[in-house]
């Protein structure tokens, strides 16, 4: 990337994607404007595709719902500014003025990462206040609970870079450098910080075992999330330089002197703290070519690097963003009316049971069939909010059912929630539906073991799922068919006896394409016995 | 001869090429294994150590207090 223009022309918009003729030699990322205003950027060689003697820039795919109508639409060299190709288009059908707005009518951009948001360069100073706010109470919370973070990743680098929030970013990043060394203490420390934030009264979210999210309610009511990333410095192994590790991209060579004493520096007007040396860990982070702005930055995380955080820290939310968006479509529809083929089948062999436990319970449809026909209902997700009509539904009609979160991939969560069930006495039916072809073989570890301990005082898991080769049913599908035999086998390895097995072919999948073959759903019933 | 010879060193060379990647793959994964240990130790230990002493003190109520927090902050 270079100071001076990059050579463009020819260019061509249409509902492909933006097509242009460009010199063979270096990358260069131009900014696209609709009607003046930046709504995505792109590397010219990374981000194309050859064709047609030139080459193509597809739509990313979360802009393009918005691609039908005209726009004003230019490209701007990001480094030197030079405007490279500034046209009326018209993309798809539509008659009007393309504007790529959230519902409220918010300006949208796609980040770095090609996720719409709203970034930083469409917001007023009074817009961007609230957020240095969220910024300052973080960072005394933290301090509060012992530890001093400081600005981190494209926050660190505006401040040092220009002394205010990047355009093209949306949010806020945080991050700490523990002074312990081993994995494991450092994952205590950044536990106990985040139940010490649970204590001031704030919201968070574990995205691995030393980052999470601090969620935030600004004045108009908006909820920011700003990220946490834990780090430590690696005792040195022989003679080799002591490492520092931080959540979620960064393994490099480092000195703790780097990092600490925290000093400051100035963004958007208010004063914050950064790492002692600033340059060294955004070099560490961004490489030698920090000081140049790329609004579509990729980060090259070296593998080792990627293999240690992973080993060390992650693995608790494997696939609960897919969740997370797939439930999300739900927000706001009425609680559903009725139960499953499941919850009858439940119902023929032992009648209402006094407590069920609804495990992956989605939209906890069962659980509340269950509490309107007088059971006590505890509902289990790890997307507890996708439950919420439900519960409001139970709350207003004064049935007993209980939401509570619970994350199969996590030991505490698993254990914690067996513990509280194990404590209330009684037997109960856990009804487990599309669990199993839903969650990763070490989700499906901990559900045994909660079922295990939830079961103790006697009572029957039901299961319900795909049952099949591990194929995923179709393109975009979460779930993925698993061998009844597997399952059979992992339950009878903790000591379960099956006491009903069926499985039925099902003419076509719901939610499928129409042609899809036909899939067989297995039905379980095990128990254990003590 | 010395074709032969070479030839024969060259199937070697091959065969332990062929044994050490699949060597290297192997260490690769129990690395990763141990790794994951880490994750697993430390959901341990912030369980005992928020855990312990309520359960100690085997007051039903203050048992159940410290599940319902523990699983808030979690």
């Amino acid at each position: 990337m270079s100071a001076a223009a990059p050579k463009v022309d020819a260019v061509r918009v249409d509902d492909r994607g933006i097509w242009f003729r460009t010199g063979d030699g270096g990358d260069d990322v131009v900014d696209v404007c609709f009607d003046g205003r930046r709504v995505w950027s792109f590397w010219l060689q990374r981000d194309s595709v050859p064709g047609d003697g030139g080459r193509l820039a597809g739509w990313p795919s979360a802009l393009v719902r918005f691609l039908d109508g005209s726009t004003r639409l230019s490209l701007v060299a990001h480094v030197s500014g030079a405007t490279l190709y500034d046209e009326e288009v018209r993309l798809g059908t539509g008659e009007g003025r393309i504007a790529v707005v959230s519902p409220e009518g918010k300006p949208l951009g796609l980040d770095k990462s090609n996720r719409l948001s709203q970034t930083f360069d469409s917001r007023t100073p009074e817009q961007v206040a609230p957020l240095l706010d969220s910024i300052a109470q973080v960072l005394d919370a933290i301090s509060d609970a012992g530890v001093e973070a400081f600005l981190a990743y494209g926050t660190l680098l505006g401040a040092v870079r220009q002394g205010g929030l990047i355009g093209h970013d949306s949010d806020a990043d945080l991050g700490y450098v523990s002074g312990h060394t081993h994995p494991v203490d450092v994952m205590l420390e950044s536990f106990r910080v985040q139940r010490h934030l649970g204590e001031l009264g704030f919201d968070t979210y574990r995205y691995s075992g030393i980052a999470f999210r601090v969620d935030v309610i600004e004045g108009d009511g908006f909820r920011r999330g700003l990220d946490v990333f834990g780090g430590f410095i690696a005792e040195p192994v022989g003679d080799r330089a002591p490492v520092l590790y931080l959540m979620g991209e960064i393994g490099a060579p480092f000195e703790r002197e780097w990092i600490y004493p925290l000093t400051t520096a100035t963004l958007e007007g208010r004063t914050f703290p950064v790492p002692a040396n600033p340059e060294k860990l955004l070099e560490a982070t961004y490489g030698s070519g920090w000081r140049v702005p790329d609004p579509a930055y990729h980060f090259e995380t070296p593998r080792t690097t990627v293999r240690r955080l992973n080993g060390w820290f992650r693995g608790i939310r494997v696939l609960r963003s897919e969740w997370e968006r797939r439930l999300s479509q739900h927000r706001g529809k009425p609680a559903p009316d009725r139960g499953s083929a499941l919850a009858e089948l439940v119902v023929a062999r032992e009648g209402v049971p006094a407590q069920v436990v609804d495990l992956g319970a989605g939209r906890a449809g069962d659980a509340l069939w269950f509490a309107r026909q007088g059971a006590s209902a505890t509902a289990l997700d790890f997307v507890p909010r996708a439950a919420e009509a439900a519960r409001q539904a139970a709350v207003s009609e004064g049935h007993d059912l209980t939401v509570r979160e619970v994350n199969l991939l996590s030991l505490r969560s698993v254990l914690a929630e067996g513990a509280r069930l194990a404590h209330s006495a009684g037997p109960r039916v856990v009804l487990a539906r599309h669990v199993v072809d839903a969650t990763t073989p070490a989700g499906r570890a901990g559900a045994w073991r909660l079922c295990e301990m939830a079961l103790r005082d006697g009572g029957q898991l039901y299961l319900e799922f795909w049952a099949g080769d591990g194929r995923r049913l179709h393109e975009g599908q979460l779930l993925a068919a698993v061998p009844t035999a597997q399952v059979v086998a992992e339950l009878e390895a903790r000591g379960a006896v099956i006491v009903h097995r069926e499985e039925q072919q099902v003419e076509r999948v719901p939610d499928t394409p129409e042609g899809s073959t036909g899939r067989t759903v297995a039905r379980l019933v095990a128990q254990w016995q003590r | 001869m010395a074709a032969v010879k070479r030839n024969l060193r060259q199937r070697v060379a091959r065969r332990v090429a062929g044994d050490l990647v699949a060597r290297i793959d192997e260490l690769e994964a129990e690395v990763q294994e141990n790794r994951n240990l880490n994750l697993r130790v430390a959901e341990l230990v912030d369980l005992v150590q928020e855990l312990l002493i309520p359960v100690a003190s085997q007051d039903r109520e203050r048992i159940d207090a410290a599940l319902a927090k523990f699983q808030r902050s979690l």
